[in-house]
């Protein structure tokens, strides 16, 4: 009949009635239909099972310990019979403290409120109560609190903070990039202060040529920029340079980047398809954008090219600063190079020296380098190619000399000298990964050490030294928190050894090896804890203590 | 003196009485204060029974300053006004009893003892007031 199956899917939807009897109360019974071990009160368990227990895992059953009086189940093994059988004994529990609950006029005191089945009816108030990441008891009041931070955020100013989306005046200044898969997603939004590059591949046709907005231009820089979230002031994006990619990867620098060019379709190729953007945004200290430029990249595609790999990029200087590399902020990272510089020339030391600033090479891979192997091992064809040394990797390379007798020493030894140590060897090292030029004092001095491979027994002999190794050895502490130690150059040493070149008699040939090695040692002491003073008891008598005798 | 038809009993249950208030409402109240942190009670109820628990204070010492005066002053009409309050009182303390949102033992015997006392005093103001 068809009430008794609603009244059955009623009772569904309500869920199990509460078991409130302690008699049938039975948290051990976890199988079905089976008798549970050491389970005293399962009621699937015959005599024959109990006696082969060992020991009753729930020895009492009781209601809530607060009230007063309550029903108690005993269950016990009762091992002195043969064979052993459970004891059942139903008691009255009697709470003797005082504060026991002798009754209640509020149902749910003492039990869990079953929660509410959602039906069509509530489901919409449910899921405002609990529809959120959190919610309290008390829906109203989180309302209010929302309510407050809009009006205590109406009177402040307004300024990005780091993370914070750029905001345009549409939405968001989009920096497509993959999500999940490799397709690019439009939906990203850039960060301020967060340098990003991504690359991603976006399907394309040439039919479509001029339908799909993301390959055109005007996609990129269309709405503006604003300047303060949630504010009227705009900044609009400028075109900072267009280049043209051909078909088969040939780059083209345009003079006139004035020029907006929208996709159109030429002689079956589709043409000025955007390949890769490049944001630049000029900030104040204050947290607000000024400047806004993109670089695009230009492509064209042709009829059997299904999908292109756009790649973008958005960068933040702040306004007055040029963009310094750093190589770790405060303390080196490990993997980025070392920084190093030179005193400026025609500067009398040391007076002077600490309000010059000192001179760095742009390029951050060429600041401190050393000899980079080649296939051919050949010193002397070296070519000049050099390696950045970077942090914390330590790195050895060399080549081989082959010496005749008729290569002179001297400019040998000098071919050598500029060979090991490059052409231009810096004098300081920046002691921590941002440390500015102007901060002299912040710069580490190179220490150069000399050392000759011979035993000098024969001091007065005026042989011909030639360098045969350079070690620079940087040696580096932990400075800052334990937490968070932060690497920290404290001295650098570049050690030259120099062997004697032996005059070889005509037709014969000597190899030597010649190295250079980069070598990182931590110096750091350990931490040592500091301890607060021990309080100290400071107990005076007031100075009339004694007033009638003294 | 034999003139003298002040009850010196019910002068002397009326000062056990105001020792005993003083008592009662710091029990109660700390009482009140632990229900409230150790088992769940919602606001509603709380403030009903601190409500009921103020306004009890409140007549039992109108009701003992009445019966006090009454009592010296050998005036029927305060005595009389004094045992119309104390069934009142009396129905409050049975409120404690039985209907409170929890109801511990210790509400039990405090409110009980309460009940003991107006029930003594009840029976010495009927006789003193038939003595005035």
């Amino acid at each position: 009949p068809p009430e008794t199956s609603a009244a059955v899917l009623a009772r569904t939807r309500r869920g199990p009635a509460p078991v409130t009897d302690v008699a049938k109360l039975c948290v051990c019974d976890l199988l079905v239909a089976q008798c549970d071990v050491n389970c005293c009160c399962d009621p699937d368990c015959s005599a024959a099972d109990f006696s082969l227990f060992t020991t009753c895992s729930v020895p009492v059953v009781t209601g809530d310990s607060h009230l007063c009086s309550q029903k108690a189940a005993i269950y016990s093994l009762d091992v002195e019979a043969n064979p052993p059988e459970r004891v059942f004994k139903l008691i009255d529990q009697v709470n003797p403290s005082i504060f026991c609950i002798h009754a209640t006029n509020y149902e749910q005191a003492l039990t869990f409120s079953s929660p509410e089945i959602p039906t069509s009816e509530n489901f919409d108030q449910l899921l405002k109560q609990f529809g959120s990441g959190a919610f309290s008891a008390e829906p109203e009041r989180w309302d209010m609190n929302a309510d407050d931070q809009n009006l205590s955020d109406a009177n402040e100013t307004y300024r990005y903070q780091y993370g914070v989306p750029v905001q345009t005046v549409d939405a968001f200044l989009r920096l497509p990039s993959p999500v999940v898969s490799s397709w690019c997603s439009d939906g990203n939004p850039a960060g301020f202060l967060v340098n990003q590059a991504t690359k991603c591949i976006r399907s394309v046709s040439v039919e479509k040529c001029n339908d799909i907005q993301a390959v055109s231009m005007l996609f990129y820089i269309n709405s503006s920029i604003l300047a303060v979230p949630k504010s009227s002031q705009m900044v609009n994006i400028s075109v900072q340079s267009i280049v043209i990619q051909s078909l088969n990867g040939m780059r083209t620098l345009l003079n006139d980047s004035d020029v907006l060019r929208l996709p159109m379709i030429l002689d079956g190729l589709c043409i000025n398809v955007v390949l890769r953007v490049s944001y630049h945004i000029t900030y104040t200290d204050a947290g607000e954008i000024i400047e806004a430029a993109a670089a695009f990249v230009l492509g064209a595609i042709n009829k059997e090219a299904l999908s292109i790999e756009q790649s973008f990029e958005i960068s933040f200087t702040q306004v007055n600063t040029t963009p310094v590399p750093l190589s770790g902020n405060p303390g080196y990272v490990v993997g980025l190079p070392v920084r190093a510089g030179f005193r400026p020339q025609g500067y009398p030391f040391p007076v002077e020296i600490m309000s010059a600033a000192l001179l760095l090479n742009t390029n951050k891979y060429s600041q401190l380098t050393i000899l980079q192997s080649t296939a051919s091992q050949d010193c002397l064809a070296a070519q000049g190619a050099r390696a950045p040394v970077l942090f914390g990797y330590n790195m050895i390379s060399g080549c081989k000399l082959r010496i005749t007798a008729a290569l002179k020493c001297q400019p040998l030894a000098q071919a050598l000298l500029d060979l090991l140590k490059g052409q231009s060897f810096p004098e300081y090292v920046a002691s921590f990964g941002n440390s500015q030029a102007q901060d002299v004092l912040d710069w580490v001095p190179i220490t150069h050490l000399y050392i000759s491979e011979q035993r000098i027994y024969n001091t007065f002999q005026s042989s011909c030294q030639i360098p045969v190794s350079l070690e620079i050895e940087v040696k580096w502490t932990k400075y800052g928190s334990l937490v968070n130690p932060q690497a920290r150059i404290v001295n650098v040493t570049a050690t030259i050894t120099t062997t004697t070149l032996k005059q070889l008699p005509s037709g014969r040939e000597r190899t030597i090896l010649i190295t250079s090695s980069v070598v990182f040692t931590d110096v750091s002491s350990p931490a040592e804890p500091g301890y607060k003073a021990w309080p100290t008891i400071n107990a005076k008598l007031p100075f009339d203590f004694f007033f009638p005798f003294v | 003196s034999s003139s003298q038809m002040s009850s010196v009993l019910l002068q002397l249950l009326f000062y056990i009485n105001g020792i005993y208030l003083i008592f009662y409402c710091l029990a109660t109240l700390a009482l009140l204060l632990y229900k409230s942190q150790a088992f769940s009670y919602p606001e509603d109820l709380l403030s009903v029974d601190l409500t009921l628990f103020v306004v009890t204070a409140i007549a039992e010492v109108l009701r003992l300053c009445l019966g006090v005066r009454g009592n010296l002053t050998e005036e029927e009409s305060l005595l009389g006004l004094s045992l119309v309050m104390t069934v009142g009182s009396t129905f409050l303390a049975v409120y404690f009893i039985v209907w409170q949102t929890y109801v511990l033992k210790t509400d039990i015997i405090l409110n009980t003892v309460l009940l003991v006392l107006y029930g003594m005093e009840s029976i010495l103001k009927v006789s003193t007031i038939a003595a005035f």
